[in-house]
């Protein structure tokens, strides 16, 4: 009789135990105000168990298979999975099905987001029950973002409930997500980047008698920097407030186009100058659309409407952070090496050279909509 | 719309790489026929039907105990064969009609301890066995399972009175192979190893399972006294039963690696990796054979580890100990994890672990309980006195 001998298995079994990963689920929630995003990773393991995904039952799961089962699997989840705020059930509705892998198999995940209304609640009280009927040893491994803080947690049978402030931090906090933010953007902004150095190029030079020279003085070098990045940095701020707070709203591709040709205009005046003396004046105003292009990100990003403007100075303040790093960086190498070959030749031209090409590809890209760049 | 978009992909490539090591992406598969997932269990398997048809019936009638009761214990199986502990909850929750306690019938109560055992919950598995032998005293399953945990806890004089009690009720073969498994742990592996070899085998052992079982533990007797061709012949003629098992594939492979033929354990696991601990002698094997996908199974095992911290268990801290020393080089992390190990867990092989991170750590007094139970039972290994002896020679 098999209980028998398995009686004795005991012998052996007994530190043989969890050779496995056990059933989790990953729970991933982003709070912002009082909307809820969340991206939730199910095991297909977990879900052939509970709804049956291997239609053709040969042992494999496929794609179309999981495709298939879409409209079942989340309702079977999200049915599982309720936020609640001040006794009310927010509503929650699934906008995507993707895959991941993790170390244990394949993934469903599904990203939804979860309503709880306006204004923005307390505190939201979420309840999990996915799978516990079924295997009690299950776990929702939770981590939740909110205002750059992460908290974690686990769900179980036990403990299925979790309490999280649906407002964002503190605001200081906040507002030091946002100038990290501001900072961030700038840096992986490469068109900014180049929009800023071809400006800066020719600042540790002088155009006299149809050439470059170096300039003679540190303190001129200094100034002229400092006018340049100071008018781009006020002609952006101003657009930048008024397209965040939805005054004034211009077509992304109309902006993205314009922000391409101020590159491309600014590298070629350093090769055939037409503007030698004032640049802070081109500084300021394609400074006005770069603003546009900076306010598409906040967008992204979402502003809280409780912390606008303490959001909106710290994305700003960001931004001139990681500009003065970049500037920091460029100005005493540029003054050092201003009188060399290398620097006026290949820094100087090669450079503005090589800004302006990259600039037409942009400017083609974004102008015709087409992709160009591998 | 995002300023990374598509620009200058070679600049931002390096920028981001960091980044996108550590963040997994969810993706969209190409097309339907893509492969997700493979279960496990091979299509038309007739153990698959007859789970099926178990599943139907007790969830048509819940509080049918004979369905219950084989539906738990085939889960019960089916996450020692494959060691996925997803089944030990399956089982929990089909005996939840029948809760823990007096009254609850002696079948069901050693379910529960067994699915107790598994997740390690000694104490509590213990009295489930023991109110299961108060309803039924010649319940053999109870008993045996009480001399295992009594094994792991390094309860030898305990372990043996189990063994006597079972005497009377059982067939020969499983008689001397409990009293066997005691001795050879107690310095009379020779003896032990002879008499198991001998012991009559009835029909009623002939079960796979239980043949496996034996051959294994004949293998390890063998294989602790020194005789590596003979311990190769019982692990070979156990692989040869057919019958998938977790603990033997990692006792083999083992075996393997301490033979410095890691390149035959690259096949005989290389299908296990959902399993943690056939997974980590994976590892071990790719490491020192210096394959090219070494990195990326010792990546995984970092983060299942990970992952069951987070969830705030420790089940398999021997095998965690062990990855932590000789595939992170973090003699002491892994010393950590092997003592805390070794508290609940006192098999040789747990004492093994702890001898070698202490001795990478230099650090013999955290191995002083192991030193301790070597010296008491008279455990018969040479590996295990050879790494004792080094350790103790540490001592300033």
């Amino acid at each position: 009789m098999r209980g028998k001998y398995l009686a004795l298995l005991a012998v052996l079994f007994a530190c043989a135990a969890q050779a496995h990963k056990p059933s989790d689920s990953y729970l991933a929630l982003r709070i912002d105000g009082a909307a809820v995003r969340g991206q939730w990773d199910i095991a297909l393991r977990d879900l052939e168990f509970a709804i049956g995904l291997d239609a053709d039952g040969n042992g494999e799961i496929t794609w179309g298979e999981l495709k298939a089962k879409r409209k079942e699997i989340e309702d079977y989840a999200l049915s599982r999975l309720t936020f609640n705020s001040n006794g009310k059930t927010c509503t929650t509705a699934n906008t995507d099905l993707l895959v991941d892998e993790h170390s244990d198999g394949a993934y469903a995940v599904l990203r939804f987001g979860a309503d709880c209304g306006a204004p923005p609640p307390a505190a939201i009280e979420l309840t999990y029950r996915l799978f516990f009927d079924l295997d009690p040893t299950h776990r929702g491994l939770l981590r939740i973002e909110r205002g750059g803080t992460t908290q974690t947690g686990v769900l179980s049978p036990d403990r299925p409930r979790f309490s999280f402030g649906a407002e964002a931090a503190s605001a200081l906090s906040q507002f030091f997500d946002y100038l990290r933010e501001g900072v961030w953007h700038i840096w992986i902004g490469f068109d900014h980047i180049l929009f800023l150095l071809s400006l800066l190029l020719p600042a540790v030079l002088v155009f006299a008698h149809g050439a470059w020279k170096a300039a003679p003085r540190f303190r001129d070098a200094f100034w002229e920097v400092f006018r340049v990045v100071t008018s781009f940095t006020v002609a952006h701020s101003i657009t930048l407030s008024l397209a965040a707070l939805s005054v004034i709203s211009l077509p992304s591709r109309l902006v993205e186009s314009t922000i391409a040709l101020s590159v491309m205009l600014a590298a070629l005046n350093n090769l055939w100058p037409v503007v030698a003396e004032r640049r802070w004046a081109v500084a300021f105003a394609f400074g006005l659309i770069h603003g546009f292009g900076f306010a598409s990100v906040l967008a992204d990003l979402g502003l809280p409407q409780g912390a606008l403007l303490l959001a909106l100075v710290g994305f700003n303040l960001g931004v001139e952070v990681g500009q003065l790093v970049i500037v920091a960086a460029f100005l005493p190498f540029a003054y050092a090496l201003r009188g060399s070959w290398f620097y006026q030749r290949l820094v100087f031209t090669g450079g503005s050279a090589a800004i302006a090409l990259v600039a037409a590809v942009w400017l083609a890209e974004r102008a015709l909509n087409v992709k160009l760049w591998p | 719309m995002k300023r990374v978009r598509n620009l200058c992909p070679a600049l931002l490539g390096a920028l981001l790489l960091a980044a996108q090591v550590t963040v997994a992406a969810p993706f969209l598969p190409r097309d339907d026929a893509v492969v997700l997932e493979v279960l496990p269990g091979k299509p038309g398997d007739p153990a698959a039907a007859e789970l099926r048809r178990l599943r139907t019936a007790t969830a048509a009638a819940p509080t049918d105990a004979v369905a219950a009761a084989r539906l738990a214990q085939r889960y019960f199986e089916l996450a020692l064969e494959q060691g996925d502990p997803r089944y030990v909850g399956y089982a929990e929750a089909v005996l939840r009609p029948w809760p823990e306690g007096a009254g609850t019938p002696a079948e069901m109560l050693v379910l529960h301890g067994k699915l107790r055992q598994y997740r390690h919950n000694f104490e509590k598995a213990m009295a489930d066995f023991a109110l299961a032998l108060e309803a039924e005293p010649a319940n053999l399953s109870a008993r045996a399972w009480r001399a295992a945990i009594l094994m792991v806890q390094a309860d030898y004089a305990g372990a043996r009175r189990e063994c006597e009690l079972l005497a009377p009720h059982t067939t020969a073969l499983h008689a001397v192979a409990c009293t066997a498994y005691v001795d050879a742990t107690t310095g009379n592996a020779r003896a032990a190893y002879a008499r198991l070899r001998a012991a009559p085998t009835r029909d009623s052992d002939r079960a796979p399972e239980f043949q496996i079982w034996i051959q294994t533990r004949l293998a390890e007797m063998a294989w602790r006294m020194g005789d590596h061709a003979a311990a190769e012949r019982h692990f070979e003629q156990a692989i040869a039963l057919g019958v998938d098992d977790n603990f033997l594939l990692a006792a083999y492979a083992d075996f393997l690696l301490e033979q410095g033929r890691a390149a035959e354990v690259v096949p005989l696991l290389k299908n296990w990796s959902r399993s943690d601990t056939l997974l980590l002698r994976l590892a071990l094997a790719a490491q020192r054979l210096k394959l090219a996908e070494a990195e990326k199974y010792a990546r995984a095992l970092g983060e299942r580890f990970a992952d069951a911290a987070l969830r705030g268990e420790k089940l398999h801290l021997q095998e965690e100990a062990r990855y932590l020393l000789e595939l992170k080089g973090d003699a002491r992390a892994a010393l950590a994890a092997a003592s805390e190990n070794y508290r609940s867990q006192r098999e040789p092989r747990d004492a093994l672990v702890l001898f070698e991170a202490a001795l990478a750590a230099r650090d013999p007094a955290a191995a002083a309980p192991a030193l301790q139970w070597l010296d008491a039972s008279g455990f018969e290994s040479e590996r295990l006195r050879d790494t004792a002896a080094k350790l103790k020679a540490l001592k300033p």
